[in-house]
C-alpha cells in the first residue's frame, strides 16, 4: 500500500517536472473536443444515411417489379416482423443503457444532467423517426403487387438491415453486460477496502 | 491503484458507447502523463500537442475495437508512440538504436526503487539518455508496464526491451549512487 502510494507520489512529482502551460492545455483540449464532437456527429450522420440509403434501395427494388406471390408476402411479413422485433430490442437496450448510466455515473452537475437528458431525448426522437419511416417503407411494399424477383433483389438488401440491427443489439447488450460487471467489481473493491480500513 | 484501473475500464466502456463526457474525463485523467511521455520523445512543444491531438483522435476512432478495457493504458501509449515516431521519421530525426552495443547489459534486470523525492533527479537523468532508453525508462517510471507490454507498445522484441531497460536502469543506479554520495 505504502509502496504504491510512494510510486504514485513519484509519478506526480516526475510529471510536475515538465508540465504543459495551462493556457496551451486549455486551448488544445478545447480544439480536441471540438473535433471529437464534429467526428461523433459525422459518424452518426453516416450510419443514419447508410441505413436510409439501404432502405430506399430495397424499397426501389420492390417498386420496380409487379406481380404477386403468397410466398413472397410471407417472406416480406417475416422480414417486417423481425424488423419490428429487433427495433423493440434496440429500444429496450437503449433504455437499459440510460438506466445503467444513471446508476454508474451519478451526475451531480445540473447542467451536465440537463445536457444528457436532451441528448437522450434527441437520440430517441431520431430513432423513433427512423423506425417509423423504415416500417412505413417496408409495409408499403406489401401494398404493391410484388414479384418473386423483387424478393431476390429487395429482401437480400433488407436482410442487410436486419443483420445490422442484430449486430447492433448484440454489441450493445455485450457492452451493457461488461459495464455492469466492471461496476460490480468497483463496488466490491470499494466495500472491501472500506472493511480493511475499519479493521485496521 | 486497482480502483483507478476499474474506473478507467468503466470510462473506456462508456467511451465505446460514444459517451463524450466519459471521453473528456479519460483525456483529463491521462493527458498529463501522456504529455510527459510524448515530450520525452518529441521535444518541441507544438509538435507534442500535434502528436497528442492525433493520438486522442485515433483513440476516439478506434476505441470500439479495444476488446479488453483493462489494456487501455498500454494501447494508449502504443498509439502515442506510433504517432510520435512517425512524426520524427517525417522530420528525419528518428534514429534506430544499435542493440548489439548493449548486449553486455542483457542480464541481471532487477527492479529499482526510486523515492518520491528523487523525481527531479530521474527527470534530469532522462534528459541525458538516448531516445530509445529515455522512452523505455519513462514508460517504466510512469506506468510500470511489464516487459511484454513495453515490447507491444514499442513494437520490438522482449529481448530488446530487457536490454534497453537494463542499460537505462544501470544509468539510473549510477545517478542515484552519485546523488546519495556513494
Amino acid at each position: 500500500m505504502a509502496e504504491s502510494e510512494n510510486k504514485e507520489e513519484f509519478v506526480k512529482n516526475l510529471v510536475a517536472q515538465d508540465p504543459p502551460s495551462a493556457d496551451e492545455r486549455l486551448r488544445h483540449s478545447e480544439d480536441l473536443f471540438r473535433q471529437i464532437k464534429r467526428r461523433a456527429r459525422l459518424e452518426k450522420a453516416v450510419v443514419i444515411a447508410i441505413y436510409m440509403a439501404v432502405y430506399l434501395v430495397a424499397f426501389g427494388a420492390f417498386m420496380l417489379r409487379k406481380h404477386t406471390d403468397n410466398a413472397v408476402h410471407s417472406v416480406c411479413w417475416g422480414t417486417v416482423s423481425l424488423h419490428i422485433l429487433l427495433w423493440s430490442l434496440v429500444y429496450v437496450l437503449r433504455g437499459l443503457c440510460i438506466q445503467m448510466e444513471e446508476i454508474i455515473v451519478r451526475i451531480s452537475d445540473r447542467d451536465e444532467r440537463r445536457r444528457r437528458k436532451s441528448q437522450n431525448l434527441f437520440t430517441t426522437v431520431v430513432a423513433i423517426m427512423l423506425f417509423v419511416f423504415s416500417t412505413f417503407v417496408l409495409c408499403r411494399s406489401f401494398f404493391l403487387t410484388d414479384p418473386l424477383k423483387a424478393v431476390e433483389r429487395g429482401v437480400s438488401i433488407l436482410w442487410a438491415i436486419v443483420i445490422f440491427l442484430i449486430i447492433y443489439s448484440f454489441s450493445t447488450a455485450g457492452l451493457i453486460a461488461k459495464l455492469w460487471l466492471e461496476h460490480k467489481k468497483m463496488q466490491l473493491y470499494t466495500s472491501t477496502s472500506k472493511d480493511d480500513n475499519s479493521e485496521s | 491503484m486497482e480502483q483507478d484501473k476499474l474506473s478507467d475500464a468503466i470510462l473506456v466502456l462508456r467511451c465505446q458507447k460514444r459517451d463524450e463526457s466519459a471521453f473528456r474525463e479519460l483525456v483529463d485523467r491521462w493527458q498529463p502523463r501522456l504529455y510527459y511521455y510524448v515530450r520525452r520523445i518529441v521535444e518541441e512543444e507544438n509538435a507534442v500537442w500535434d502528436v497528442l491531438q492525433e493520438s486522442w483522435l485515433a483513440v476516439f476512432q478506434k476505441i470500439r475495437k479495444l476488446e479488453n478495457p483493462r489494456k487501455f493504458p498500454a494501447w494508449l501509449y502504443k498509439i502515442s508512440h506510433n504517432k510520435a515516431v512517425s512524426l520524427l521519421r517525417k522530420e528525419g530525426k528518428y534514429v534506430q538504436i544499435a542493440e548489439a552495443q548493449m548486449a553486455d547489459y542483457s542480464e541481471n534486470n532487477g527492479t529499482i526503487g526510486v523515492a518520491k523525492e528523487q523525481a527531479e533527479l530521474a527527470h534530469k537523468l532522462l534528459a541525458k539518455l538516448k531516445l530509445a532508453h529515455r522512452e523505455i525508462l519513462t514508460l517504466y517510471f510512469l506506468e510500470g508496464f511489464s516487459i511484454k507490454e513495453m515490447a507491444g507498445i514499442l513494437e520490438v522484441s522482449e529481448g530488446t526491451v530487457k536490454s534497453r531497460l537494463h542499460y537505462a536502469k544501470h544509468k539510473l543506479r549510477e545517478a542515484l549512487k552519485g546523488a546519495n554520495g556513494g
